[in-house]
């Protein structure tokens, strides 16, 4: 089945959705219904992963992957701002979200209403508070090491001056 | 001289092989490569990646290590980091939070070089 014909499927109760590549794209206010949809319209039982994207200026994309078993696979997404950057929980529909949505919230700083238990999975809570995986957080170590070698020119018009990975290029 | 082998990753297998293959050897010599507890060791192995995590544990674990005791740093990431030294999550060397006697070098390090690092400590005083 196709994310097309999934969407479809899914559009008969919740409102909005569209299909952006592989993706079945929902507004936040319906994050929970499609994935309760997609249980009961789609036989997608099994919760595969979630995570999130910083996609620049489009804020974060909260993304999930669900799978019927010998069905189809599905992705759903969500666009979440960075400046109000909560959705709401899945682990009323799917408890094994719990998890992957504490790893989301420490690495991206998105917060997961109603979550039951809201602590830290994987970093300290000084890694935490950082929230690493945020395009615009530079890591600490790359920043302050000196670089051996040259430094490419910075005057050519289709090259970005050099910078060590991690590092975002300054405005 | 006794040792506790703190096995935070993939080095804690070289330490694995070191017990395996020598630890009869350096029985003979007085030195058990492994021990039930921490309070029973002098020497803590510190054999793999630190996390900041995880840091805290370490450092509760080298509490109860038996005085006089030594740390060994085994391996590149329980001495610097090593592959992960820019990483949001890796604490950049065992050294900061205990003090370390004993760095060796390697990613991994053999299993011989732990029992060097060990036969080292001999003679060696500390409190």
């Amino acid at each position: 089945m196709t994310a097309v014909a999934a969407s479809e499927v899914l559009g008969s109760r919740v409102a909005g959705l569209f299909v952006r590549e592989e993706a079945i794209v929902v507004p936040r206010a319906a994050w929970v219904a499609a994935a309760v949809a997609a249980r009961e319209l789609l036989a997608a039982r099994c919760f595969d992963f979630l995570t999130a994207v910083d996609a620049a200026a489009e804020g974060f994309l909260v993304v999930t992957g669900l799978v019927a078993p010998g069905g189809p696979r599905l992705l759903l997404e969500t666009a979440v701002p960075v400046d109000d950057a909560w959705v709401d929980t899945l682990t009323g529909v799917f408890r094994g979200a719990a998890w992957h949505e504490r790893e989301t919230a420490e690495m991206f700083g998105i917060d997961f209403r109603g979550h039951p238990d809201p602590r830290p999975l994987l970093l300290s809570d000084d890694g935490a508070r950082a929230h690493p995986l945020r395009k615009d957080v530079a890591l600490a170590e790359r920043v302050e090491t000196v670089w051996p070698g040259s430094v490419e020119p910075t005057g050519a018009a289709t090259r970005r001056p050099q910078v060590p990975y991690g590092v975002p290029p300054s405005p | 001289v006794k040792v506790d082998d703190a096995a935070l990753a993939c080095c804690a297998v070289e330490h694995a092989a070191a017990v395996a293959v020598f630890g009869d050897e350096a029985a003979r010599d007085g030195i058990a490569l492994g021990v039930e507890r921490p309070e029973d060791a002098n020497v803590l192995v510190v054999s793999g990646t630190v996390t900041d995590k995880l840091a805290p544990d370490v450092r509760a674990l080298w509490e109860r290590i038996a005085h006089p005791r030594w740390v060994v740093s085994f391996g590149a990431c329980a001495n610097s980091g090593g592959p992960y030294w820019d990483s949001y999550a890796v604490t950049k060397g065992v050294e900061r939070i205990i003090p370390v006697d004993v760095y060796v070098p390697g990613c991994p390090p053999r299993p011989e070089a732990l029992v060097d690092a060990v036969r080292g400590l001999i003679g060696r005083s500390r409190a």
